[in-house]
């Protein structure tokens, strides 16, 4: 473990130390019954993610919209359970995984980041060579993985992006789950799992590169899918919190947006998503890649970043208009298209209020 | 808190929730121990007379009460009932333990045109100046006060950490066995609720409130007369919902005979009938907590067993049988999980057991992975269920199930009313070898009934294609009787009194809203069917009336196509078709005046029009002495004269009146070679002789002259019009039949002094490769400068 010192500078701070004193107070305040190897009773759990009050602290919300994900989600770990959480990109799958760890087990460091690379080693353990090839196999040249250390301090890990992995790779987890033992033959012995062991994993489901998962694995999790933000209240509100955090954190020298700005940036986003206006008068096309709601947090938050640095802080137009341009138009031709069709068909009839930013997205575009 | 509202005047007073198995569960627990000589239920209290079918062994819910005025507009008032509302187990209790019960609510007639009233006086406010008298209601206070309610239900979900009210009421009230408590907390909470709308309604829904006041000042009558008649008052038990408890546990208040007397009342019939757990949960009578009957009755069954804890089994575990029946396998392990994982959903909200939420999510989560459309229709059914009430026999009677029964019977088809399908043909002939004219029509009659049946949405019977499409007088018919049907029935008797009058209403209605030519002819063709003949003539009426302003000769062929079909049979249905003689006359004139200027059109529409024209020839012909045939060939010689119509149309034209007889050959000979002169278009040239030949063969071929014109045509064409032609002509020849094109072969033999075998041969063997070749890049044939 770090200094606090030290944490000063580090780029993110991880779900634990970021909300530290929300974790305690929740704990102080505990009146529920707490789990075998919890930090907290379930009750708790879900105050610290969807907010509430801790005596007197305040609990920020963590994850807006749908309580009942989050009820459902500390509910599949309370009968240790593995949980999977599947959703399009920046729907916050990785945001829930992490707040849960940090509230369940009090870190939300032992993970897995899945790639097409990951191989059964990063699942299971591997070896320290040199000591292995000077000793033989001895506990000390284990080297385990974060699912093994998690099962040794009956902790939770997460496993991130579990679909990019192949597929064999995921099926190492198979016998993981079913058995919460990992057998270690060249010891002869076998990890147990203390009481508290749970994976909590994501996975994409609209994305390339993706692998489908097996069958039998599938039916090892207790799969939910997190959906985008329901109205557009919800995603605003998403927005602001995440910004003013990430603003804070980094320190950026700009205003928090305005709510109009923000109102902006999250109606374009949902009607692009929908394919149709808010209002559901006209039918609109879609752009070939996803726009998230994570997405228009970076939006935001770099445009602030272009505002402190090359303006006066405050957000322009201009600021907007290049955010959006480098969101929604991944793939050059074709979304161009659907960009300048969006800015002619639905923008310039928005009146006064959009001109401004009409205009400025209009030279960007072309 | 129980003992001071019996202080009130010692009468038992059990408020309850409508539809719910908790309160049917702690209903009975009270019964038993208070014992009561009469139970008083919140319901029309004209109604009373029905108890005693309501509690019948055979009567098996859902059922419901229905009320209908008898004047029209018919208007309606429901009261449905399940095998676990609490009203229908206080009934049964009273007939098993031979103890009185009865309804105790405003009579239906009151109570229909009350609401009535209601409707009325917002409908006028609606309609009343833009500037409302602020000091009287409002239809948007009237929303607005709904609001409040709905936002009042959502605060208290809300406060529980509950995400919807219905949530909140199954886990606190619905799952709460302890004894009294249920009782004493739903008092509370009603009264608690009644307060704080209350002063609020008073003022922005007066006519909500005056509704509820008028119905409790009589009910309390109804108690006081109860004990005037005799009864202890602690020998009573009234059944209410319990928003009416607080109110009907004083004395005051008390509805005088004056009051009774002036209170506004429509007159109404009564009448059981079966139910449906669909309509039950897709109409809620009462809005409260029956979206999901099935679930609810298993929850009770569940109760009676005293094992309510393992609903959470039975429920996923039905959920699991039906996805592995449809093919989706699920383990026995996903459901456990499933069942922990309720649980534990149930737990985080401080409940024991699971609510239909929790199961729904678990579900969702382990047994369909996650995605709600795998487990829909599962959760559909085990929610909603397809149980259908029954009645027992002669019960139900409104005046429409008794007429068909009496048609039934006088049709002699008894025996199809049971619930295996059968098979009827029907001869809709008159059958000679009987004495009586009925029995001589008595397929007739049948046919008359079925379609009038199936005019009427009563799915007792469904018309089969007959094996000989051609047999007017044949229909196939498959009969089956189910209770759905029987609901079906009931319903209909708003629409009238007899099949006759019913059907006679939903036509006239069709008739009133239909739009289009081609409708109004079906709608024709429908009263036709169904033997109505004033509708027949309403429908002529209607026809003609649309018929003024149209214009489009496919419409109005597909019409008088129709009506040409029902003048020509009619006398099988004995059915005078004389008055629609002068609208198909009419049509005919139109479709002939339009003809020209519809004939101007791009080849997609020629299509259809060819066969429009075609169609309408062949009326002109079953019909000649009616119509004015003269007229028709006039438009069609234009048709063929004119250059600037479509060149198939004119074609087909031309071929129409060849075979009349009213083209002489030398004017076939001048219009061939007017048409396939030197310099037209190739795709006029052949686009017209695929007009001419498309309809009597024979009769071309017949007429060597034109052959040698064609021939003449296509020696005339530079290379590239060549090649366009040949697209067109292939068309036009690739509908020949294979002895057909021999016949040309033959003919165009002749022409060229070959040999006509030779020739024949050649056509009509394989194609070489290089001439496969040929045709593919015919195939390639740009068409762009079209």
């Amino acid at each position: 473990m770090s200094t606090p010192e030290s944490l000063q500078d580090t780029m993110r701070q991880s779900a634990e130390l970021l909300y530290a004193h929300e974790l305690e107070a929740l704990r102080q305040h505990d009146s529920g019954k707490i789990p075998a190897g919890w930090q907290m009773s379930p009750q708790s759990v879900l105050t610290f993610i969807t907010g509430g009050q801790a005596g007197k602290v305040p609990i920020t919300p963590k994850y807006i919209g749908n309580r009942r994900l989050v009820e459902m989600a500390i509910a599949t770990l309370v009968t240790d359970r593995a949980l999977l959480l599947i959703g399009e990109p920046g729907t916050a799958k990785s945001w829930l995984s992490e707040n849960l760890a940090a509230a369940i087990y009090g870190h939300s460091n032992l993970v897995v980041q899945g790639t097409a690379g990951t191989s059964e080693e990063h699942v299971r353990y591997s070896w320290n060579y040199a000591m292995l090839l000077a000793n033989g196999p001895t506990p000390e040249a284990l080297v385990q993985s974060p699912i093994m250390r998690a099962m040794e301090l009956g902790g939770i890990a997460r496993f991130e992006e579990i679909s990019r992995c192949a597929s064999e790779v995921q099926d190492a987890l198979i016998s993981i789950l079913s058995e919460k033992t990992i057998a270690v033959p060249e010891l002869g012995k076998e990890m147990n799992a203390r009481k508290g062991f749970s994976i909590i994993a994501t996975a994409n489901t609209r994305d390339r590169g993706v692998n489908e998962m097996s069958a039998a694995l599938k039916r090892r999790f207790n799969i939910i899918v997190l959906p985008a933000p329901s109205s557009l209240e919800n995603e605003m509100d998403i927005v602001r919190k995440r910004v003013g955090e990430i603003a804070f954190a980094y320190d950026l020298q700009a205003a928090v947006p305005a709510d109009e700005a923000l109102l902006k940036v999250v109606t374009i986003f949902r009607e692009l998503r929908s394919g149709m206006t808010l209002d559901r008068k006209d039918k609109l096309k879609s752009p070939a890649g996803v726009i998230s709601t994570a997405e228009a947090i970076s939006l935001l938050t770099n445009s602030m970043a272009l505002a402190a640095s090359f303006g006066n802080g405050e957000l322009t137009d201009e600021d907007l208009a290049a955010g959006l341009q480098g969101a929604i138009v991944k793939d050059d031709d074709k979304d161009r298209i659907v960009w300048k069709e969006y800015l002619d068909n639905v923008m310039k009839k928005r009146g006064e209020q959009w001109r401004g930013l009409y205009q400025a997205c209009k030279e960007m575009n072309e | 808190m129980s003992s001071q509202l019996e202080l009130g005047i010692g009468v038992h007073i059990f408020g309850v929730r409508h539809l719910s198995p908790g309160g049917s569960k702690h209903l009975l627990d009270d019964l038993n121990r208070i014992k009561p000589k009469i139970i008083l239920i919140e319901g029309p209290s004209d109604a009373s007379s029905e108890i005693r079918h309501i509690t019948q062994r055979q009567t098996k819910p859902p059922i419901a009460i229905l009320a209908f005025t008898e004047e029209l507009p018919v208007r309606t008032a429901l009261w449905p009932l399940a095998s676990y509302s609490p009203e229908y187990q206080a009934m049964k209790w009273a007939a098993d333990h031979k103890a009185q019960s009865v309804f105790i609510d405003l009579p239906s007639s009151v109570m229909i045109a009350l609401q009535d009233m209601r409707k009325h006086e917002q409908q006028q406010r609606a309609e009343s100046s833009p500037t409302p008298d602020p000091e009287q209601f409002t239809p948007q206070a009237e929303v607005l006060h709904e609001a409040v309610h709905e936002s009042l239900y959502d605060q208290i979900a809300q406060l529980s950490g509950e995400d919807d009210y219905d949530m909140y009421w199954e886990r606190n009230y619905e799952h709460n066995l302890n004894e009294h408590a249920y009782r004493q907390a739903i008092l509370q909470f009603s009264e608690q609720m009644r307060e704080l709308t209350e002063a609020e309604e008073q003022h922005s829904s007066a006519s909500e409130h005056a509704y509820n006041a008028i119905r409790e000042s009589y009910m309390r009558r109804q108690i006081k007369q109860t004990i005037e008649s005799g009864y202890q008052p602690e020998d009573i038990l009234v059944v209410c919902g319990a928003y009416h408890a607080a109110a009907l546990s004083h004395v005051s208040d008390i509805m005088t005979d004056q009051e009774l007397q002036s209170l506004p009342s429509s007159s109404t019939k009564l009448t059981l009938m079966p139910y449906s757990y669909y309509k039950l949960s897709s109409m809620s009578g009462y809005g409260a907590g029956n979206h999901a009957p099935h679930y609810y009755e298993m929850m009770w069954q569940q109760m009676n067993r005293e094992a309510l804890d393992e609903l959470p089994h039975l429920y996923l575990s039905s959920v699991a049988r039906l996805l592995r029946k449809a093919g989706t396998h699920r383990s026995t392990a996903e459901v456990i999980e499933a069942v922990r994982m309720a649980q534990s959903l149930s737990a985080l909200h401080g409940g024991s057991i699971p609510v239909l939420r929790d199961l729904q999510d678990a579900a969702q989560t382990l047994l369909g992975h996650g995605d709600l459309l795998v487990i829909a229709e599962s959760l559909a059914q085990i929610n909603v269920g397809t149980t259908i009430g029954q009645l027992a026999e002669g019960v139900s009677q409104t005046p429409i199930q008794d007429d068909l029964n009496r048609l039934l019977q006088q049709l002699k088809l008894t025996k199809y009313k049971t619930t295996i399908a059968q098979d009827l043909m029907l001869d809709l002939r008159e059958n000679r070898r009987v004495q009586s004219k009925e029995s001589a029509f008595l397929d007739l009659h049948r046919s008359f009934l079925f379609h009038r049946l199936r005019l009427l949405n009563i799915h007792f019977v469904q018309q089969q294609q007959t094996q000989q499409d051609q047999a007017t007088w044949a229909e196939r018919w498959i009969i089956q009787w189910s209770p759905e049907v029987e609901i079906q029935v009931v319903e209909s008797t708003l629409l009238g009194e007899t099949v006759e009058i019913a059907a006679a209403y939903v036509l006239q209605q069709k008739l009133d809203h239909c739009l289009t030519i081609a409708e109004a002819s079906d709608l024709i063709l429908i009263a036709c069917e169904s033997g109505m003949v004033t509708q027949l003539e309403n429908g002529r009426q209607t026809l003609q009336r649309l018929a003024v302003d149209n214009q489009d000769v496919i419409q109005i062929t597909l019409a008088a196509r129709s009506l040409s079909k029902i003048i020509q049979y009619g006398d099988l249905r004995r059915i005078d078709t004389m008055p629609l003689i002068p609208l198909l006359e009419q049509l005919f004139t139109r479709a002939s005046l339009f003809l020209v200027t519809s004939c101007q059109c791009n080849d997609e529409v020629a299509h259809e029009m060819m066969k429009s024209i075609s169609e309408l020839h062949t009326i002109g012909l079953d019909h000649i002495e009616q119509l004015d045939y003269q007229l028709w060939l006039e438009q069609l010689t234009e048709v063929m004269e004119r250059d600037d119509l479509n060149a198939k149309l004119s074609g087909f034209a031309c071929s129409l009146l060849i075979e009349r007889n009213q083209v002489s050959a030398t004017q076939l000979a001048a219009e061939v070679s007017r048409r396939l002169s030197p310099g037209v278009p190739a795709d006029l040239g052949a686009g017209w002789f695929e007009g001419l030949s498309s309809r009597n063969r024979y009769m071309l071929l017949s007429r060597t002259s034109l052959w040698e014109q064609l021939h003449q045509y296509i020696e005339s064409l530079e290379d590239d019009d060549f090649v366009r032609a040949l697209v067109f002509l292939r068309r036009a020849f690739s509908t020949f039949s294979p002895s057909e094109k021999n016949m040309i072969a033959e003919l165009l033999g002749e022409l060229w002094g070959v040999n006509t075998e030779q020739a024949a041969e050649i056509l009509t063997e394989e194609l070489k490769e290089e001439e496969a070749k040929m045709i593919d890049d015919l195939n390639d044939f740009d068409f762009e400068d079209f």
